[in-house]
């Protein structure tokens, strides 16, 4: 049995479901991400996990417990928000100290563990402050230091990087995975940020409109994507729209001006409109050949800009069906604005769906 | 230029203001206190006899403590009233807060002693409450004609708007997802409350009772229409002395105490609040 159960958990605004029959089951040393565009209902289900709202439907269950009906302060969990909502009458080491007063842990056992928080998160020197006194990143730790130090059954993360810049939320997606392994309790963290659920997750659950849209691997999410919607949140890609104009262990697909060359895939019939989404790091160049534009998975295009992105550069490309992205590490051969090339890619790289599901 | 002229602007005209309208008067009422009168014409000797007169004849004393303790009350109400009001406005008013809250400033419309005037024929003995006691064999409530209790009502009546709109916007201000977190970590909704709304609340509440106790103080309406031959507050007994006996001097002297009073008790409740404690972030950052 799963530590966390989801079961058919549904939450109504007037008549708009927020959530709609989610089921999950996640174990006790994993990372899940929900990963999800805003107001997809990711929060309002962590929410519900917490307790902060009540399922119109469905129960949750934690360690073996139902606890659809216990409040928030019953239920062993915590929690690190977006906001961070650190108490700002309080010093960070009162803010760090709250959870465990509630717990009524003797005042030694207090010290020892907000001591031992101070020491992990590297807040040592700032025990005395006031939250107004910290930087954005400082507050962070504060906050996850809270969220750690009553080792909770769960913890639970509300996009609590969405506002650090970019450097100190590397850093820090480092530090929580590096502490949910040690302490080897499950967290989920909503994100809509696809970087940080990639980088930080055992499993990642897609959210969509109030439904999960897939729960699987982090590599299955991003290599194998089981929807069009999916291909197209996750991983940044070209889309083409084509027909199915034949083959049996390859897929042949024909749109305007491109041949497209697909593994094979059951449910797709002939004639069947269908959308191809290649991934930017799947794509490759090489300087174009005269004459030789008819053979699959090759584009004739040029280079319209180029982008450096550090290790890698993105190349955006002009073809006569429109834009196309190549991104590419700059170990590379590097193309200059304006360079006719050909990109190409592998069949393999080629995830297809119907076109009548609703794309995009 | 500019970066000079928009703070002498902004800080300026407040002191000027300040200045003109409240230092010069206090200082006026500070001369004034140490002069004599008599006859009703102001003599120019100082001496203190006014303060010893204050000091020395009990009915004074008398008439502050009573006022202390009435005020001190009536802002207890208040508050203890106004806190559950304010509370419930922010909590369930939806998006109809503002109008919630002015509402209960409706009485403001009308002039204060039409209101005490008002509550002094519902209080009174042929007022409304008392008739209707009567009409139903019941004897009147005693405790409500004339007395302490009614000027208290009638306090409580005139400056709970005050308190209710302080507290509503120092709630207004509370970000209620502290609670969500307090509640995470463990505390139930009581705990919450006395961990975290009532301290990040009580600056807010601190103003909303000092702008009721301290009108209370020098309170003259109340007292003279509800408040019966027993009911002389020190801010009543002020007023006389600027009217009906025409001794100014005295007056000035009983208005400096007051006013030193009213300091004296600010400057208490400075020292025993850390404001650090309740959230406040006025310092800039430290």
């Amino acid at each position: 049995m799963a530590y966390i159960h989801l079961d058919g958990v549904s939450r109504q605004y007037g008549s708009v479901w927020a959530v709609d029959r989610v089921n999950m089951a996640i174990e006790k040393h994993e990372f899940v991400s929900l990963l999800g565009p805003s107001g997809s209902g990711k929060t309002t289900l962590l929410r519900i996990i917490a307790g902060l709202e009540r399922p119109t439907q469905g129960r949750v269950l934690i360690d073996g417990e139902d606890v659809t009906e216990l409040p928030p302060h019953k239920r062993g969990v915590a929690m690190v928000f977006q906001e961070f909502l650190l108490f700002p009458h309080r010093t960070v080491y009162e803010n760090l100290a709250f959870p465990l007063r509630m717990l009524k842990l003797p005042k030694g056992e207090i010290e020892a563990r907000v001591e031992w928080v101070v020491g992990i998160l590297a807040l040592r020197g700032l025990e005395t402050r006031y939250p107004n006194q910290l930087s954005g990143g400082q507050q962070q730790r504060v906050a996850l230091g809270r969220g750690l130090v009553g080792r909770p059954k769960v913890l639970l993360l509300d996009e609590p990087l969405a506002n650090l810049d970019r450097e100190l939320r590397q850093e820090m997606e480092v530090e929580i995975r590096k502490h949910q392994t040690g302490l080897g309790i499950p967290f989920v963290y909503v994100t809509h940020n696809q970087e940080e659920a990639l980088s930080m997750s055992d499993r990642i659950a897609v959210v969509r409109g109030g439904r999960i849209e897939d729960f699987a691997s982090r590599a299955d999410i991003y290599d194998r994507p089981k929807t069009a919607f999916i291909a197209q949140f996750v991983g940044r890609s070209s889309r083409f729209e084509a027909i199915v104009a034949g083959g049996d262990r390859r897929l042949a697909l024909r749109g305007d001006g491109i041949l497209i060359e697909a593994e094979s895939q059951p449910g797709l019939a002939l004639g069947e409109r269908v959308a191809a989404y290649v991934k930017n790091e799947k794509v490759r160049l090489k300087p174009a050949e005269p004459g030789g534009a008819d053979a699959p998975n090759a584009l004739p295009a040029t280079v319209r800009h180029v982008i450096l992105r550090g290790a890698y550069a993105e190349y955006v490309l002009g073809w006569s069906g429109g834009e196309l992205i190549a991104s590419r590490p700059r170990s590379e051969a590097e193309f200059a604005e304006g360079a006719a090339v050909t990109a190409f890619w592998n069949a393999a790289d080629v995830d297809l769906f119907p076109v009548s599901e609703p794309g995009r | 230029m500019k970066g000079r002229v928009a703070p002498a602007v902004f800080l300026g005209i407040p002191t000027l203001f300040l200045a003109a309208l409240f230092v010069l008067p206090l200082l006026s009422m500070l001369v004034l206190s140490v002069w004599r009168t008599e006859n009703y014409h102001i003599i120019r000797d100082v001496s203190f006899h006014n303060y010893a007169v204050l000091a020395t004849e009990g009915a004074y004393m008398t008439f502050l403590m009573r006022s202390l303790v009435m005020a001190t009350a009536v802002s207890a109400i208040c508050t203890l009233i106004a806190w559950p009001v304010a509370y419930g406005i922010t909590l369930y008013g939806g998006r109809y807060k503002l109008l919630f809250t002015l509402a209960f400033a409706v009485p403001f419309l009308t002039g204060e002693v039409l209101r005490i005037i008002a509550l002094q024929g519902l209080l009174g003995p042929l007022g409304l409450l008392n008739g209707v006691l009567l009409a139903l064999g019941a004897a009147p409530l005693r405790v409500i004609m004339y007395t302490n209790v009614a000027s208290a009502i009638g306090l409580v009546y005139l400056y709970l708007p005050i308190v209710v709109t302080v507290i509503y916007l120092s709630l207004l201000n509370f970000d209620q997802r502290l609670i969500d977190a307090a509640t995470i970590f463990g505390a139930s909704p009581a705990r919450a409350f006395f961990e975290i709304t009532w301290p990040l609340n009580l600056f807010g509440t601190l103003i909303g009772f000092a702008l009721c106790f301290i009108p209370c103080l020098s309170a003259t309406l109340a007292p003279r229409f509800l408040g019966g031959p027993n009911g002389t507050l020190y801010g009543m007994a002020m007023a006389q002395q600027f009217g009906e006996s025409g001794t100014w001097a005295l007056g000035a002297a009983m208005g400096v105490v007051l006013f030193a009073v009213s300091v004296l008790l600010v400057v208490v409740a400075a020292r025993l609040v850390d404001l650090r404690r309740t959230g406040f972030t006025g310092f800039g950052r430290g």
